[in-house]
């Protein structure tokens, strides 16, 4: 009784914000949790003829099958790699500028920086991968300039060496001026008191910066780290499909990519839906490990 | 914005697993609608029998019609419907015809297609690749409930092409699946002379330059790439020729160069037994050739990603001596090209090589009467009878000449009862190739649900090259090229998923074997490696496959 009449009032006050999420619920409900009807695919012989509900349950034979498979490993290798690399060094990338830019006085020259630094995030991802195989080829302008030093033409699309760092430099070029947007707010929130405090106590620019900044735009860090933990399995696989060829096939091939060579090239529905889940699973688990850590040694966490 | 950047990558992979979803849960009432397809086909069938008056079908004036554009129609149009052949058939038969074209891209083709099919929402008519595009195969779609089992329908309605199937059991046996069902209407070759187009191809003028004879073996020809490389033949005193060039894909045309040893890049036929070539002793001799070219220079640094733009332009710029070429799409497109810029281009076919002087070679491009292209009905048509009626007009006497030949007095004229082709047709303006100057009119320079006459044939042939190359390129015996044959239902997933894995791997060792990033040495482990992943199941499978065949 007492709880209806909670609800009751709370629905009162509240009901402009309630409308208000519905569209923002109806889209989970459409779009997030009504497919997951269609995962069980993922665990039968799926046929176009019968659809999902009548075909044939055949437990975990498509995940036996990818975990078999000889690309299983080099697949998970290479999308946990070129993860790895993007955390290592994408993701302190834009903190580093984002502090940079906080030092800068100049506020012409902060904002021109700014601005050139987040141009490259409005170049479409084809343009930029069309742009990277015309630079990077045996006759194009890395080479031409590389040449000028006597260094023989390497042709970095083609040698599975090079892509790992293409890959992650090109992604840090395209990135980091927005990424870095999100702690320039950070940093604006932090209370200039404190600043004045650390002054007072004659704290250096550096050790403001380390004391009084660092720690301000903390939760954000951890928040956004712990976002990326989950993504560690996921790579989007359009710059990659952009980029690769049979010959970097050894460290290009991601998950996502096998998915879509299988799944929509060949159209094996039952076998990438395992996969996917498969993919879904860990980052969930890496989400929810990397939150409980992090809880524990500090008090931000996600949820 | 990092958070709502993440959020939304997220969010996009979840929209497209939910697309994903959405397509195949749009595909939950798909048994129900095959049903309700045949049952309505079997009752529009019997009707038409009780009452023995065809006319009470609803008349049909409108088709979607999905097929894969060409290049050479696309260049001047955005659709086949503004093709004089399609207007004029619109004209004759009353029905409007949208197409529906993906994109020119294989690729992307192939995507295109495959969300179509498993969507419900369906064109009324596919035209595509049967056996090589549909997974799983034609009977594949039929039991997907996608297309429909046209016996019936053709023997109703089809006269045209009933009689063509009677007079031609060889064409019959080919377009039809090993139990007997028939599922589209095909694009056939009619005569030995239009099934061979495709071929090794050099510069005569390089030839005569240097003083050489065009080669017939492997050791020939590497003799003469030896010259293009080193002797200047583009007389620009820069040692930039890129003597040859191959990719996998040309390879899996009848394995030009590949064939010399025999084999080829997929499965082929020894006396009735099925084997794969990239794992034969032979395989390896090609790779170590093709590894020694590479080193020296003679093969194309690029060949590992293709790349038609880039071709072009190696031709046109003289650098590039010999490769493979279509005879249209290659020697007369280049010679054309090259018309006005370098008159003393000329490009010359030569035979398939072989290992020893004098022998003949045992593969070369042949296609059979039947490729596996045609127009399939889908479960979507509401009149499958009357398209039925409206295809089978291409197989007539007058379709026959609309689709091979164009408009009377306009693109073609009758001379002594055989059609011959206008001169402006043959012979356009320079940059424009006689493909396109065609293509203004009719499909038959690439594919369409008729049957090509040699006739037009002959006549599309315009340069002397082209009629020697026909020649040069018609010896080989292609006694070891597999038929079109189709797994059955339960093998076609199996096999699928087996030889997906073990091409993305033939291809990326093909490259690395080629370029040196794997030690020939190593062969062996790749044979080994291809066997533990599954070729002998897809062997059998093909040899099961074979044996129906010659059994029907």
């Amino acid at each position: 009784m007492q709880q209806l009449r909670t609800i009751r009032t709370d629905w009162k006050r509240n009901w402009a914000a309630y409308v208000m999420a519905l569209p923002v619920i109806a889209y989970y409900i459409l779009f997030h949790y009504g497919p997951m009807y269609g995962l069980q695919i993922a665990f039968k012989d799926f046929s176009l003829a019968k659809g999902i509900g009548a075909s044939a349950w055949i437990g975990f034979e498509h995940f036996k099958d990818f975990f078999g498979g000889i690309y299983f490993w080099r697949l998970i290798r290479n999308t946990l790699l070129l993860n790895l690399y993007e955390l290592l060094f994408g993701f302190p990338a834009a903190i580093i500028l984002a502090l940079l830019l906080n030092e800068i006085r100049a506020v012409l020259f902060k904002r021109f920086v700014q601005t050139i630094s987040y141009l490259p995030h409005f170049i479409s991802l084809v343009v930029v991968a069309g742009m990277m195989v015309d630079f990077l080829g045996r006759t194009g302008l890395v080479n031409q300039l590389i040449g000028v030093f006597g260094i023989e033409p390497i042709d970095f699309l083609k040698e599975e060496g090079w892509f790992r760092f293409l890959y992650v430099s090109s992604g840090i070029w395209q990135g980091i001026g927005w990424g870095s947007i999100i702690y320039l707010a950070a940093m604006a929130t932090i209370d200039p008191t404190l600043y004045e405090a650390a002054r007072m106590d004659g704290a250096s620019r550096w050790k403001q910066m380390l004391h009084v900044t660092l720690p301000g735009i903390a939760p954000t860090i951890v928040i956004l780290f712990i976002l990326n933990m989950g993504n560690l399995l996921t790579v989007g696989s359009e710059k990659v499909l952009l980029l690769y060829n049979p010959l970097t096939y050894e460290t290009a091939d991601v998950i996502s990519t096998y998915v879509y060579r299988k799944g929509i090239m060949e159209a094996s529905y039952d076998f990438t839906a395992a996969v996917g889940l498969f993919n879904s699973v860990v980052s969930f688990v890496l989400i929810v490990s990397a939150n409980s850590v992090i809880k524990r040694l500090s008090e931000n966490k996600l949820w | 914005m990092r958070v709502v950047n993440t959020k939304m990558k997220q969010a996009s992979s979840f929209m497209l697993v939910a697309a994903l979803a959405a397509a195949v849960a749009g595909c939950g009432g798909n048994g129900n609608q095959k049903e309700e397809a045949n049952s309505s086909t079997n009752a529009s069938g019997t009707e038409t029998k009780q009452n023995g008056n065809a006319s009470d079908q609803p008349k049909l004036t409108n088709l979607k019609y999905w097929v894969a554009n060409h290049s050479a129609a696309s260049a001047q149009m955005k659709t086949y419907a503004e093709m004089e052949m399609y207007k004029e058939l619109e004209k004759r038969t009353g029905v409007k015809v949208e197409f529906q074209h993906p994109p020119l891209d294989p690729q992307q083709a192939k995507e295109q297609f495959n969300l179509m099919i498993a969507s419900n929402e369906l064109p009324d008519v596919i035209e595509t690749y049967w056996t090589d595009g549909y997974p799983g195969g034609p009977e594949k779609a039929i039991e997907d409930g996608k297309i429909m089992k046209l016996n019936d329908l053709i023997d109703q309605y089809a006269p045209n092409l009933k009689k063509l199937l009677e007079e031609h059991p060889d064409w019959k046996k080919q377009i039809t699946t090993d139990s007997g069902t028939i599922y589209s209407f095909p694009f056939l070759r009619g005569d030995d002379k239009v099934r061979v187009f495709f071929g090794p191809a050099l510069r005569q003028d390089w030839l005569d330059k240097l003083g050489l004879s065009v080669p017939t073996t492997v050791d020939e020809w590497y003799a003469v790439l030896k010259a293009f490389k080193e002797k200047d033949p583009n007389g620009n005193g820069k040692a930039d020729e890129i003597p040859f060039y191959i990719d996998k894909d040309l390879l899996n045309v009848d394995a030009p160069f590949l064939g010399a040893w025999g084999i080829n890049y997929n499965f082929y036929q020894d006396g009735g037994t099925v084997k794969y070539g990239p794992i034969q002793p032979e395989y390896k001799e090609f790779l170590t050739t093709m590894n020694k070219w590479y080193k020296e220079g003679l093969l194309d640094q690029d060949f590992a990603a293709p790349n038609a733009k880039l071709f072009d332009n190696k031709m046109t710029t003289n650098l590039l001596g010999s490769s493979v070429l279509y005879n249209g799409g290659g020697i007369a497109k280049y010679t054309n090209l090259m018309k006005d810029a370098d008159p003393s281009f000329k490009l010359t076919a030569a035979p398939y090589p072989v290992l020893k002087a004098g022998d003949t070679p045992i593969w070369g491009q042949k296609d059979f009467a039947y490729t596996g292209i045609g127009a399939a009905i889908t479960t979507s048509n509401e009149n499958p009878a009357e398209t039925v009626k409206w295809l089978d007009y291409a197989y007539g006497q007058e379709g026959e000449m609309l689709f091979n030949y164009g408009l009377e007095g306009v693109s073609y004229k009758m001379e002594n009862g055989k059609a011959v082709l206008m001169p402006e047709l043959l012979n356009p303006p320079g940059g424009v190739s006689v493909q396109q100057s065609i293509a203004k009119y009719t499909r038959s320079t690439w594919s369409a649900p008729y049957v090509l006459s040699d006739n037009f044939q002959m006549q599309y042939l315009v340069l002397p090259e082209q009629k020697k190359a026909l020649e040069v390129w018609s010896q080989p015996t292609v006694e070891r090229k597999m038929p079109l044959v189709t797994p059955t239902q339960e093998e076609s997933g199996k096999f699928a998923s087996v030889m997906t894995d073990i091409q993305t791997y033939r291809d990326e060792m093909l490259l690395k074997f080629i370029m040196g990033a794997e030690p020939i040495e190593n062969f062996d482990k790749y044979v080994k490696k291809i066997q533990s992943m599954g070729i002998e199941d897809a062997i059998q499978i093909q040899q099961a496959a074979l044996e129906r065949f010659n059994k029907r």
